[in-house]
């Protein structure tokens, strides 16, 4: 395929390119073995999930209506799409009929003053694989990007270029170039001034969207949970303060109940930013109850086909069971040397989904236009070895390259059937060499034929030189077929084989043993929950009366207003201190108290529940996030918190926003609370 | 002759009474271009008292063709391998841990569903060993009595490390050579590039990572890499020639070999 590799090449004399693929690779490498270290039964996990998503995937269609029985129950409205148009017309119906129901909108509003309709959009997959805000933008409706990093690509008019770092190919250079010339900024590569910059426009686009659209992650057939995770808090957002909430879901999310949703949930975030849990875990199950900011909620999910049935009925089903977390990216050297953009399909477009994983999928999902980039693999298996749910990526490869991928549309001769996608000249070769190595005799003879052949063109060196257009000879030299091959000088040495060397010596069964391990000693919950929480810049004040604490904390900060979740604190010390009580979200308050359900010691995350006064919005518009946690509701992991969550609509939190997508920057407060405060009872 | 290796037995503590006789599968790499190294293989199973058998129809596995997607002509070459073997009876012996991967992983999946030839398949697969998992699993043997003087440093081979999981067995066999020093190679995990095929369809791809791998090689200042794997052997040994430097590759065979 020569146009991609003219692309190929493009990105590899890209130096600045280059740079930040090193330092991806290097860095999500790293950051995911250390996190792994932390569940020393991850290889027990990881066979686990894999039988997880393949009962899944068998199983799809009892799980769906399962899941959609449920979700309707929970008075979520539910539609399905078949494919990218149907999908693309369900989110215009429902643009349409919340025209004049939206907050912004009235019905007696002048056409001719109408600003065009408002969509936050959180970070989804699925949405750039049917190319959704091209369709919604000609349609006069304004998406908005919310992740920093899509924002970012959003703004250059480019595709995302890692499903979980969409701004990975960028230095922090072009993004304080871009945020001058499109927001009018002065030109500052300080990336927390540039975060705080998205926060501030994008703070107001969540507050004044007519609608937020999001992916989803998984989907829990047993209770009908939504689960959605975002580091930085926009997916929060989206889902909690416009009145309509889309979910825009691929139709494999699955999974069966909540305990399998903790299992994906340890390895998820783990392979894909090396974190434990990510910082916002949310699980919705209803749509939200009204607010000062907005009335009830409406929530519409969405479930997309688009190939996915086809794709299950292939020999590429396994790639069904991805997770999405990009493992296989950082871990492939195809995809360290190409970044996202340079995979691209016979027709230029850029392939929706890089990588190991987006080589299979973007031919098993759209066709042979994306057959070729599955040879781009020298099939080394580090895919597979970095997967959470072991999918045997360099064999769907090779079934890819068999002709083996599901095709939606009729097929051209080069896609079609054995060696998809290989150059005219390599597969001729290798059929003549068939024929070679099917008769011994012509392999002889051949082997004779070469060597001659090898020893005339460089008589004088073991190695020739071959010229570019080779292949080989574009960065190395080929070796001289030996005179003599193997078999040859074999059948002359027969006789002297009898005497063979035997002078060697050998002591049989020394084979290592491994030392054994030690395991950590773990201290009580308590203060492996402290550890945890500090290590991520989240702040845990142990205490024994926690309003007497808050008011000594709310003064020191000069706060005199806060959000509070009702029968967390004494109310009554809190008036005394002149602070001044709001129920209700208000955009002006900086510091929002909630109670913790619970605890997690091994990731420091708190559980916060929807309920009474808000809990949701006081955990995410306030610039300060205070939760009241009692210690002995400290849980050791999250499979021990499922049973709190059943039906209702809560989020693990973890640390303070954050966001890594400059430059792999971590930054601290995006869209939600710059900081956390745990007060421990 | 035959007390000697009896005598060596005892030695060991192993308990063959009488001699084993292994296949070889040579492979095509070493056969066609780097014979020393299956003479290497040879020599070290015969001083350990096995037998060494080369059927000579012997010619590739097939793996270019399955790689490149055309399973046909990979299946053709399967059978032919296949039909060459089922003549032969005892351990199958491979120094190369891509086309040990290939009999065990990818001739199954060639073969699936084809009730005739899917067992055949499978019984070849479970006769055959890499030659270090054979030397280390199968014959619990670490120390060969090589020596070598200097520096070493180990390449895993991808279909090695990550095809049959085999890389505590070379490098055992590496820690035990007198006189040399084991260095690591740093991200000696990754890919070389080679890739079969993809070497030549993708030209600049493979071209990146082969200079990652020399200046990795470069950094250890070890002047021999040792491969398990001919393939990577003839693509890094092709890189540092091209470059003219100094440095050699070597299939762990020879090394072993040096007494």
């Amino acid at each position: 395929m020569t146009t991609f590799r003219s692309r190929i090449l493009e990105s590899i004399n890209n130096e600045s390119l280059q740079t930040a693929l090193d330092n991806n690779t290097e860095r999500r490498l790293k950051g995911r073995a250390v996190a792994f270290e932390s569940i020393p039964d991850w290889r027990e996990r990881i066979k686990r999930a894999h039988a997880v998503r393949a009962d899944v995937i068998e199983h799809l269609d009892e799980y769906l209506a399962k899941f959609i029985a449920k979700n309707e129950e929970n008075g979520v409205i539910v539609h399905r799409a078949k494919d990218a148009a149907e999908a693309i017309q369900i989110v215009l119906k429902i643009t349409d009929s919340n025209r004049f129901a939206s907050r912004r909108w009235s019905e007696t509003d002048d056409r001719s003053r109408r600003t065009p309709l408002l969509i936050a959009k959180s970070k989804s997959m699925v949405s750039e694989e049917i190319s959704l805000n091209h369709a919604l933008e000609k349609e006069g409706i304004n998406v908005v990007e919310t992740a920093l990093g899509e924002y970012i690509v959003q703004l250059r008019h480019e595709r995302p270029s890692h499903i979980i770092t969409p701004a990975a190919h960028l230095k922090k250079e072009q993004v304080a170039e871009l945020f001058r010339e499109k927001l009018g900024i002065p030109y500052t590569t300080d990336i927390p001034t540039l975060t705080a910059t998205a926060r501030k426009i994008l703070r107001e686009v969540f507050l004044t969207a007519d609608i937020g659209l999001s992916g989803v992650n998984f989907g829990v057939a047993e209770t009908g949970a939504v689960c959605i995770i975002t580091n930085e808090g926009n997916g929060r957002m989206v889902a909690t303060l416009p009145p309509v909430h889309i979910a825009l879901m691929g139709m494999e999310r699955i999974v069966p109940n909540l305990n399998d949703l903790a299992l994906m949930l340890s390895l998820l975030p783990r392979s894909a930013t090396g974190q434990k849990l990510t910082v916002y875990t949310q699980l919705l199950h209803t749509p939200l109850p009204s607010t000062t900011l907005r009335k009830n909620q409406t929530r519409h999910l969405i479930i997309l086909d688009n190939g996915r049935s086809r794709l299950r009925n292939s020999p590429l089903k396994e790639s069904l069971y991805c997770i999405r977390c990009g493992a296989c990216l950082n871990a492939c050297p195809v995809f360290r040397e190409l970044g996202g953009h340079a995979y691209i399909g016979s027709d230029l477009s850029i392939a929706p989904y890089p990588g190991p994983i987006g080589s299979v999928i973007s031919p098993g999902l759209l066709g042979e236009n994306y057959v070729h980039l599955a040879q781009a693999s020298s099939l080394c298996g580090a895919c597979k070895d970095a997967c959470p749910v072991d999918i045997d990526l360099p064999k769907l490869l090779t079934r890819v390259r068999a002709g083996q991928s599901p095709h939606p549309q009729p097929l051209s001769q080069r896609a079609r059937g054995e060696g998809a996608g290989l150059s005219p000249l390599t597969k001729f070769f290798l059929r003549m060499y068939t024929r070679v190595a099917t008769h011994p005799g012509l392999f002889v003879a051949s082997q004779k034929f070469a060597a001659l052949g090898t020893f005339l063109f460089a008589p004088f060196s073991q190695w020739i030189r071959l010229p570019a257009f080779t292949g080989w000879g574009y960065s190395k030299d080929f070796p001289r077929f030996a005179g003599k091959p193997f078999r040859e000088r074999r059948k002359s040495k027969k006789v002297d084989k009898e005497t063979g060397r035997q002078s060697g010596r050998f002591e049989g069964g020394q084979v290592e043993t491994l030392a054994d391990k030690k395991t950590e000693d773990f201290a009580d919950s308590a203060s492996r929950f402290i550890n945890e929480l500090t290590a991520l810049n989240g702040h845990v004040h142990q205490t024994h009366n926690a309003t007497k604490d808050i008011v000594e904390f709310l003064k020191q900060r000069g706060v005199s207003k806060i959000h509070l979740e009702p029968n967390t604190l004494d109310e009554n010390l809190l008036r005394e201190a002149n602070i001044e009580i709001a129920n209700a979200p208000d955009p002006q308050i900086i510091v929002g108290a909630t109670k913790a359900i619970c605890g997690l010691a091994d990731t420091g995350s708190v559980l916060i529940a929807d309920g009474e006064g808000s809990p949701l919005e006081a955990s995410l518009l306030p610039e300060i996030h205070i939760a009241v946690l009692k210690s002995s509701d400290i849980l050791p992991s999250l499979k021990d918190a499922m049973a709190l969550v059943k039906g209702r609509n809560v989020v693990f939190i973890t640390g303070p926003s954050r966001t890594a997508d400059i430059e792999m920057t971590l930054t601290i407060g995006v869209h939600g609370p710059k900081e956390i405060h745990v007060f421990l009872t | 002759m035959y007390g000697l290796i009896s005598m060596v037995g005892c030695v060991s503590g192993l308990k063959w009474t009488h001699m084993t006789t292994v296949q070889l599968f040579v492979t095509c790499l070493v056969d066609s271009f780097f014979p020393q190294t299956g003479e290497a293989v040879v020599d070290i199973l015969s001083r350990l008292g096995i037998s060494v058998n080369f059927p000579p129809d012997q010619t590739c596995c097939g793996q270019p063709q399955f790689n490149a997607g055309l399973r046909k002509d990979a299946r053709a070459v399967a059978e032919h391998t296949i039909r060459v073997f089922e003549k032969t009876t005892g351990d199958i012996i491979t120094p190369s841990g891509s086309c040990a991967h290939h009999f065990r992983h990818n001739y199954p999946e060639l073969f699936e569903g084809d009730s005739a030839w899917l067992p055949r398949a499978k019984s070849l697969a479970s006769r055959t060993y890499e030659f270090t998992e054979y030397l280390v699993d199968k014959l619990n043997v670490t120390d060969l009595g090589a020596t070598w003087d200097g520096l070493l440093t180990y390449h895993p081979s991808c279909h090695t490390l990550r095809g049959i999981n085999v890389d505590r067995q070379p490098r055992a066999l590496l820690q035990n050579i007198k006189g040399a020093t084991l260095v690591d190679l740093p991200h000696a995990e990754e890919c070389c590039g080679f890739g079969g095929v993809m070497s030549i369809e993708h030209p600049e791809l493979s071209a990146e990572w082969l200079k990652r791998k020399i200046s990795n090689l470069e950094a250890t200042n070890s002047p021999t890499l040792v491969v398990t794997d001919a393939g990577c052997l003839m693509h890094i040994a092709g890189g540092l020639h091209r470059n003219n430097k100094s440095q050699r590759v070597m299939h762990i065979a020879e090394i072993l070999h040096n007494t």
